[in-house]
């Protein structure tokens, strides 16, 4: 008891001592999680409506899919991902292995599903009368795509927020493809393996603290302002 | 000699393997009252959903204005910019009042300061004015119903369609929502009303279209005025 209650307070004092490596880890993990859940928001929610609207063979096919593709094992991912944009892959010349982009990249596929499922659920809860209501009222099929966005809005925010979860708390693809580079692909998340199994369970504490704080804000965030804004 | 509104030849519609609307030829003269009437599940919504070109029946033609219809998304697009149908449960956006009334006249590229005009004319027809700013998931039912409406002939449409539009409303909505389609039809518009109540037909200059499991049962022309003139549905188009 003793040991965890010193581990709490060494960590406490390395988050309000600013020190630099966690401060980079959280940066790092921020900004890596935040790009790829707007990517994942660019592809996942037309996704999600293309789905949901429209009707079309293997319709079920594609929801079966994307359901299992939400349970994919990061570490595959990342395997599947590494494959890509290491020397021999595909994208080998573009160096993108060990950076923050093929986090990106790895981080934006693993949310896509989500986002999609989500969106997808979304539409398949909205009023049916929606898009007919735009449609008589003159709307083309973009503008009324637009409104059924709109009406939806709450859903594909919890698309949004549930992304964003699964990208800053997993640490299978940010470990393969980032490579934990100290202050360059270090996440939260990578940094607590390392320094645990280094030993230094007071500096992996530390950054499990504030990837709860980061975590629980931006999700009460997110929710507070999905419900200041519901009708 | 001008076209009518619409004419529709050999339409048959299929809801799974039932058939839902049969109609040899009907048609919808323009700048009239129509009104269609029948029980339930006689076939009117599904009619009007054709009428406003959200639905494409299985089988048959359908022209509007003298124009083949060709259900292809171009002309889908031009041709909904004529037409405007208001659903017997009519669907309000999330937001204001205004911002629902003034959705069709944006959607057809109306000038800003035209919308606010429009929107307020459309409003003060209906006998809501100064509702602009309300919620519109904030009203009664009455009131849904009757921004719904101004909605609609805020797109001043060429054809309004309108389901059950006299159902579950206040008595004083449904006297507003009655003068204002009588109104309408006087100044040009072609109006097509689906209604369980056919005293309505006795009450206006108008044309009841009578269906009866999915067919016109009978045509009834200037309220049963002209005698001789209630004729069934099939010959009556032929005539």
């Amino acid at each position: 008891m003793g040991f965890i209650a010193e581990s709490f307070r060494t960590a406490l004092s390395l988050i309000f001592s600013a020190d630099q490596d966690v401060f980079a880890a959280v940066r790092t993990s921020v900004g890596v999680a935040a790009w790829s859940v707007l990517l994942a928001a660019v592809f996942g929610i037309p996704v999600g409506l293309g789905v949901g609207v429209n009707q079309f063979p293997l319709k079920r096919v594609v929801i079966v899919v994307l359901n299992s593709l939400m349970a994919m094992p990061t570490v595959v991912l990342g395997l599947l991902v590494y494959g890509l944009v290491s020397r021999q892959g595909p994208l080998g010349g573009r160096g993108l292995l060990f950076t923050p982009n093929a986090m990106v990249i790895g981080q934006t596929l693993l949310a896509v599903p989500i986002v999609a499922n989500y969106t997808l659920s979304a539409i398949k809860g909205a009023d049916s009368r929606i898009v007919p209501t735009a449609l008589t009222l003159g709307a083309g099929s973009l503008r009324s795509m637009m409104q059924l966005t709109r009406e939806v809005r709450f859903g594909i925010m919890a698309a949004v927020i549930a992304g964003f979860g699964r990208v800053i708390s997993e640490v299978g693809v940010a470990m393969m493809l980032g490579g934990n580079i100290r202050w360059y692909t270090r996440t939260m998340t990578t940094a607590i393996a390392l320094e645990t199994s280094k030993g230094e369970f007071a500096f992996g504490l530390a950054l499990g603290i504030i990837l709860m704080v980061v975590s629980f804000s931006i999700n009460i965030l997110l929710t507070f302002m999905q419900e200041s804004h519901q009708p | 000699m001008k076209p009518p509104q619409y004419r529709l030849t050999e339409i048959r519609v299929f809801y799974r393997a039932n058939l839902a609307l049969e109609v040899d030829e009907l048609t919808i003269a323009s700048g009239h009252l129509h009104i269609l009437a029948g029980p339930n599940g006689s076939g009117k919504s599904t009619l009007l959903g054709i009428l406003a070109f959200l639905m494409k029946p299985g089988h048959g033609q359908v022209a509007f204005a003298g124009t083949q219809v060709d259900w292809q998304r171009k002309q889908l697009a031009s041709l909904r910019k004529q037409v405007t149908l208001l659903h017997q449960h009519s669907f309000l956006f999330s937001g204001t009042v205004f911002a629902n009334v003034a959705f069709g006249p944006r959607a057809r590229g109306m000038a800003k300061e035209d919308v606010q005009r429009t929107v307020g004319e459309a409003l003060a027809m209906v006998g809501l004015d100064g509702f602009e700013s309300r919620n519109a998931r904030h009203l009664s039912g009455g009131e849904a119903r009757r921004v719904a409406l101004a909605r609609a002939l805020a797109c001043q449409p060429e054809v309004l369609l309108l389901d059950e539009p006299l159902a579950h409303v206040d008595k004083e909505s449904a006297q507003i929502i009655e003068t204002l389609v009588i109104s309408l039809s006087s100044r040009g518009t072609t109006v097509v009303m689906s209604s369980h109540n056919e005293q309505l037909g006795q009450r206006t200059e108008s044309r009841v279209i009578r269906l009866l499991d999915g067919k016109v049962e009978r045509i009834v022309e200037d309220n049963g005025q002209a005698p001789g003139r209630a004729v069934d549905g099939y010959r009556y188009a032929k005539l």
